[in-house]
């Protein structure tokens, strides 16, 4: 564990950056048509829970990384696997969004550019960030924050100007009852992107008050919550289900039909920015939570020098986990939501949880 | 009215060490074999003068006074040196030889100092500081007596860092009257100096200045440590402290921030920082210093806050554009065409059709034009400066245009990055902004925009990384910290901010009272 | 850390000695400014495209002396079986590359329209990411080759795709009979049964061959005009009528699109005496579903506006006359939007999107009839239509010249 603390405001701004990271960018919850703003906020709720679990294992060993109470909680040799499990995991999701961020990039911008290059530069980026610890990636989140809503702020501004919105698309609520809703919920926004937060469990015991954790994290899910609702809301409002749910990208043909005053219009950088910035962010924390497990597993006293080995790892993984976007997209929806994220993010945290629950009844007992 | 008055001032935990010397050489007790071997010591030099006197008319008693020329005060040596050496009555009566240094020390020098010397070490010492000695034969000591003075350049207005409002006092090179600008401007006991010699061959003083219980005790020992640290034979200018005692090399951010503004310097130890002085320069380095302070001027916090705030908001679009035009230009015409509106394309395009260079050569062609025409200004006679705006604009700006060889949009492009890197409050920050420019155009060259945004990521890391005396270099944007963010982009006004900022005052951090907002009576009577 | 800077190191050398590859400098690029698709007897897709030639375009000092003579675009055809192909083809004449980015207007030939259907061509614009959905379209009509339109040289608008989308929009403003459609638009309705896609058709007049040289804008009135003529109505994808005049601004009325037209009204056996000048206009569209096998219609119009001319002695400066003024106007709009209903009706084309406030209103019976909407439902839905019209001040005088000169 790196010797570093940052404060509650630093964790709301990471957490909501991780939420709105990649989320933002693709069609989120679109399987339940024009109420995708209604099973995001499901996911919000659902969301809400699970960061309560990861709170409460916290809460009962506030100093320590995941990986060493898992060892406590279920002895040595399995601690350790389920910890190689985790670590593992947040190094594939890490490049599963490496491999996301670079082919949005490669399909709407460049072309002719290998996909290698383009994984190959951000992933250097995030590696010397990585390199530079996580006061430094809390700092970075901050500055990014505000460039970020500025951002969202004029395009949200330029969108009503243009006239584009029609409240009509999203109309009528709730079309097919409440199980679309329910539906998507499961098999998608609960997991992404609020179920990801369970990689702030190797985050959480940097922060320095820990009174404060609970609110910075509700607040975060909340209000990143609420901008992809509105973002989503905008986004079918715009151009209506159809198109939403058919675009690989929903939020960069929104941005294009912005047209004011003849001459903001092609404001494609913003999608750019966002996409980038997004995708930064959220790589970076799944990366840092990889290395610090790492480092903390096998003893590694310098943690970042372990950034540049397992940043290649992570960029060859990016690049050999599927041979076409679409194999990569069928991989996500068929089998890591199912096998990966409802394992790691629900059940192995509630189950940790009540081991730890009844250990420390013991443990008081005794005393 | 309720003022909280600070806690009286605690003395500091630390003062400089002196550093373990070399045992000293004694003084002779005959005063020609002392002569002679200062005359051995320093070659003969011919600014060292030596008078040599006898004391009251008594051939017995000779002395010598010894000064450099060009350095010493040369009236206060004649009239109450000389003068009252040569006229004493009381000196012949002394009879244990010791006693004469004592009575001259005590009754005859009418100067503000006096110092018993011991060694040679220390009489170079204080004579080369402009002191003067007096020797007096049959005794191993001497006297060094306050004479300082000499030619130096009066107290003008800084030519580097000009405003509209505020005072017209600049540093001078002498150490001695730019501690006293700060001093006539902060009237107060903890306004505390300490002192240290830096540099083996220049002896140079250097002097540290804090407010004492307002600076953090850390950031004052701090930099008490690293300026001990420092072992160079020269310190010339306090650019030589400034890479000896900053946090990361590996940089091109300042990381001390230097000045030449006395009221600058008074409002920065105001908010806890420690200045550093160097003698014979006239800029004074601030620690520790953080990325927004070199987007503030004086001139912010004279006028009116809402004026402050849109022209520091101005400074950093400045910044951003002095960054980021070019390479914007040149992603923008070789990598996202579809991102540019359709007539102005079209434009481009237009001047573009001829063009022999690619658009990034283009580029850092008529940069590096630019960049030599700055340079070959910059220390040119006011009369030749002239020749070469008019050679730049005229010969190579617009021949350059009309030959075809670089397009219009480019000449305007980098017009306008030129003018943005002089609009920058601080050169130091500046000159930073342009070398990382061209890194940005290589980025926008290769990968367009997406080179353009990681490398502004990198930026962000790198700066984000940065400390100052410990202090982190985006503070208070990155980390928040509230009770410092009144003065970053924002400057409220003053009623607004009740406490110092929070980065480099831990204890007494209220400035002012309670409800300073003035509220003048409604009614037009004044009642 | 030393092992970390060499692998960096090594990284951006490769990256740097290899960079560049989307690049492209702007004069490598043809900028193509409109894109027309014609249908061949041959059954292959004709494609045309307008280059821009920027030097003949932008005024400014450097470019004046690579002459006027010249024309602004360039327009290149090649034909294929696919447009991907066409695109190909077309590069072995252009010198540079195509680039659609700035391309602003779509122009269909009629016979691709009504043979083949739009939704071909359309699923290959929407899938190139440089080809923008902000893209206007326009479908060529009267005997009007898409390749026409696109190589027809305009006067005022040297651009002539500019010239095209300019005219559209100030006709939509000023007539309010045609429409300024862009691809988006079409792209999401033709994925819904809710409503049907329109598009405004656009014709030549005169000699097609005078067109394509610098005399035509040469003179004071070009030997070939471009002008808007109709919407053409989309069913399935396939256009299959237009619709002009009193229907089409009928339609506009009911898609609430009016933003300032004119209505004439006769008064006193006077034919279009009294012109209303509409400044503002709002429309409601509702579905009543009471009945779920026979859903009814009900179009609420209110609209505001100003007395434009007066061609009858008539005393302005009566309110009570006003009010009879609108009662009249009300008529007059409710005949147009009638019309254009019965139109709709007659072709089995929902393009006044009914369907949505069907769907909006009862999702669950939408779901049952969606997909016999267009073809049983729709041409026996009744549809209730009420027009508020407000004369809300008469303009710069009261009374009329003419009731002064009789006196």
């Amino acid at each position: 564990m790196e010797n570093a603390k940052i404060n509650a405001m630093q964790l709301f701004v990471l957490i909501f950056l991780f939420e709105l990271g990649s989320a933002l960018l693709i069609p989120l919850g679109t399987e339940a048509k024009q109420d995708a703003w209604l099973a995001i906020l499901a996911g919000v709720a659902g969301g809400v829970f699970l960061f309560y679990i990861y709170l409460r294992l916290y809460k009962y060993y506030p100093d320590i990384l995941p990986t060493e109470y898992m060892q406590m909680l279920l002895g040595k040799i399995f601690g350790k696997i389920l910890a190689c499990i985790y670590i593992v995991y947040f190094l594939y999701i890490s490049a599963r969004v490496l491999r996301d961020f670079g082919e949005m990039l490669v399909t709407f911008a460049y072309e002719e550019t290998p996909l290698f290059i383009v994984n190959a530069l951000l992933l250097l980026t995030i590696v010397y960030t990585v390199h530079k610890g996580i006061e430094v990636i809390a700092r970075t989140g901050q500055l990014l924050f505000v460039v970020l809503y500025f951002l969202a702020v004029a395009g949200f501004i330029l969108v009503i100007v243009s006239g584009l919105i029609e409240i009509k698309n999203l109309k009528p609520v709730l079309e097919n009852g409440v199980m679309p809703v329910v539906k998507t919920f499961f098999k998608e926004t609960w997991y992404i992107p609020f179920g990801e937060v369970v990689v702030f469990i190797m985050i959480f015991p940097y922060i320095n008050r820990p009174k404060k954790l609970k609110k910075a994290g509700i607040a975060a899910i909340v209000l990143s919550g609420i901008n992809l609702v509105i973002t989503m809301a905008i986004n079918i409002a715009v151009l209506g289900v159809d198109l939403t749910s058919r675009s690989q990208f929903p939020l960069l043909n929104t941005i294009q039909a912005i047209q004011v005053a003849e001459f903001l219009e092609r404001l494609d950088v913003f999608f750019m920015i966002a996409l980038i910035v997004g995708g930064f962010i959220k790589i970076t924390i799944y990366f840092y939570a990889a290395v610090t497990g790492v480092s903390n597993l096998f003893h590694v006293k310098e943690t970042s020098k372990l950034a540049y080995p397992l940043g290649i790892v992570v960029l060859i993984l990016s690049l050999s986990i599927a041979s076409s976007y679409t194999e990569h997209i069928q991989e996500g929806l068929m089998i890591v939501s199912l096998y990966m994220h409802l394992p790691l993010q629900v059940i192995i945290p509630i189950l940790l949880l009540i081991v730890a629950y009844f250990k420390n009844k013991k443990k008081e007992r005794s005393k | 009215m309720k003022f909280k008055l600070r806690k009286l001032s605690r003395p500091i935990t630390k003062s400089i060490p002196k550093k373990p010397g070399k045992k000293e050489e004694p003084l002779d007790h005959s005063l020609p074999n002392n002569l002679d071997e200062l005359m051995k010591r320093t070659g003969n030099s011919s600014d060292i003068v030596v008078r040599k006197l006898t004391l009251n008319n008594d051939a017995k008693s000779r002395a010598a006074i010894i000064f450099v020329e060009g350095i010493v005060d040369n009236r206060s040596i004649d009239d109450f040196l000389i003068h009252s050496l040569i006229n004493d009555d009381d000196l012949h009566r002394v009879e244990a030889e010791d006693e004469v240094l004592e009575k001259i020390a005590a009754k005859v020098v009418s100067l503000g100092d006096v110092k018993r010397i011991n060694g040679w070490d220390k009489l170079f010492q204080s004579l080369f500081a402009g002191d003067t000695i007096i020797l007096v034969d049959g005794i191993a000591q001497g006297l060094s007596t306050y004479t300082k003075g000499g030619e130096s350049r009066s107290i003008e207005e800084p030519p580097t860092e000009i405003s509209l409002r505020g005072p017209r006092e600049g540093f001078t090179e002498s150490l001695r009257t730019n501690t006293a600008l700060v001093r006539r401007r902060i009237k107060n006991q903890d306004l505390w100096v300490k002192s240290i010699t830096l540099g083996e061959m220049t002896n140079t003083n250097v002097e540290i200045m804090y407010i004492d219980g307002l600076a953090r005790d850390k950031v004052v020992q701090e930099v008490c440590d690293r300026l001990n640290r420092i072992n160079i034979d020269s310190i010339l200018e306090s650019g030589y402290i400034e890479e000896l005692i900053e946090d990361q090399t590996a940089t091109t951010f300042p990381t001390v921030q230097h000045t030449e503004r006395p009221d600058s310097v008074a409002g920065n130890l105001l908010e806890g920082r420690v200045a550093i002085f160097v003698d014979r320069t006239p800029f004074v380095l601030i620690v520790p210093a953080v990325f927004i302070q070199f987007f503030q001027s004086v001139d912010d916090y004279y006028s009116r806050a809402d004026i402050a705030t849109s022209i520091r908001m101005l400074r950093i679009l400045i910044f951003l554009i002095s960054l980021f035009a070019p390479a914007v230009y040149v992603a923008a015409t070789t990598f996202h065409q579809e991102m540019i509106p359709t007539q102005l394309l079209i434009v481009l395009a237009a001047q573009r059709e001829a063009a022999p260079f690619p658009a990034v050569i283009e580029a850092i062609l008529m940069e590096l034009t630019f960049e030599i025409l700055r340079e070959a200004g910059v220390r040119m006679p006011k009369a030749v400066g002239q020749t070469i705006s008019i050679v730049g604009a005229l010969v190579i700006g617009q021949a350059a245009v009309q030959a075809g060889i670089v397009s219009p949009a480019m000449v305007i492009i980098v017009a306008i990055t030129a003018i943005a890197s002089f609009a920058t409050p601080s050169y130091s920050i500046a000159i930073s902004a342009r070398l990382i420019r061209f890194g940005m155009m290589i980025a926008a060259a290769t990968f367009g925009f997406y080179g353009i945004i990681l490398s502004f990521i990198i930026l962000l890391v790198h700066l984000c990384s940065l400390r100052s005396f410990g202090v982190p270099y985006m503070a208070p944007m990155a980390p928040f910290i509230a009770s410092g963010a009144d003065d970053t982009i924002v400057r409220l006004p003053w009623w607004g901010g009740k406490e110092r900022p929070r980065l480099t005052v831990d204890k007494n951090s209220i400035r002012q009272g309670d409800n300073q907002k003035p509220k003048p009576p409604s009614s037009r009577t004044m009642k | 850390m030393k092992i970390g800077s060499i692998i960096i190191l090594l990284l951006m050398n490769m990256i740097f000695l290899s960079g560049c590859w989307s690049n492209r400098e702007l004069p490598d690029l043809a900028l193509v400014s409109a894109l027309g698709i014609d249908k061949a007897e041959n059954g292959q897709y004709v494609g045309t495209i307008q280059v821009i030639n920027p030097g003949n375009v932008a005024g400014g000092e450097g470019t004046q002396a690579t002459g006027s003579e010249s024309t602004p675009i360039t327009t290149y055809t090649a034909s294929g079986g696919n447009l991907t192909e066409v695109n190909r083809h077309v590069s072995s004449q252009v010198s540079r590359r195509p680039y659609y980015a700035h391309t602003n207007l779509l122009v269909i030939g009629e016979k691709l329209a009504r043979e083949e259907g739009i939704a071909k061509i359309f699923d290959a614009l929407e899938r190139d990411p440089e080809f923008r959905t902000t893209t206007k379209a326009v479908i060529a009509t009267n005997n009007t080759k898409a390749e026409d339109i696109i190589s027809t040289l305009t006067t005022i608008d040297k651009i002539p795709s500019n010239k095209v989308i300019k005219t559209l929009e100030s006709t939509e403003q000023i007539l309010g009979q045609h429409m300024n459609v862009d691809t988006r638009d079409v792209l999401s309705k033709m994925a819904t049964p809710d409503q049907a896609p329109i598009i405004t058709c656009f014709s030549m007049e005169g000699d097609e061959n005078q067109g394509k040289s610098l005399e035509n804008i040469q003179a004071t009135v070009p030997e070939a005009r471009l002008q808007a003529s109709g919407i053409a109505v989309l069913k399935d994808g396939k256009m299959i009528d237009t619709i002009t005049e009193d229907v089409s601004k009928g339609t506009m009325w009911v898609l609430n699109k009016i933003k300032a037209t004119a209505v004439s009204i006769d008064w006193k056996g006077e034919t279009d005496a009294i012109v209303y000048q509409v400044t503002r206009q709002k429309t409601d569209v509702t579905a009543d579903m009471k009945n779920t096998n026979k859903p009814k219609i009900s179009v609420e119009v209110s609209a505001e506006g100003r007395i434009g001319e007066a061609a009858v002695p008539v005393d302005l400066s009566n309110p009570l006359l006003l009010v009879e003024f609108e009662e009249a106007l009300g008529e007059k709009i409710k005949e147009n939007i009638m019309s254009s209903i019965h139109k709709a009706q007659e072709l089995k084309a929902d393009y006044l999107g009914f369907g949505g406030a069907v769907h909006r209103a009862d999702p669950n019976a939408w779901e049952s009839i969606k997909g016999e909407w267009e073809d049983s439902y729709f041409p026996e839905v009744e549809v209730d239509v009420t027009v508020d019209a407000f004369v809300r001040r008469t303009g710069l005088r009261n009374e009329p010249l003419l009731s002064n000169m009789e006196n």
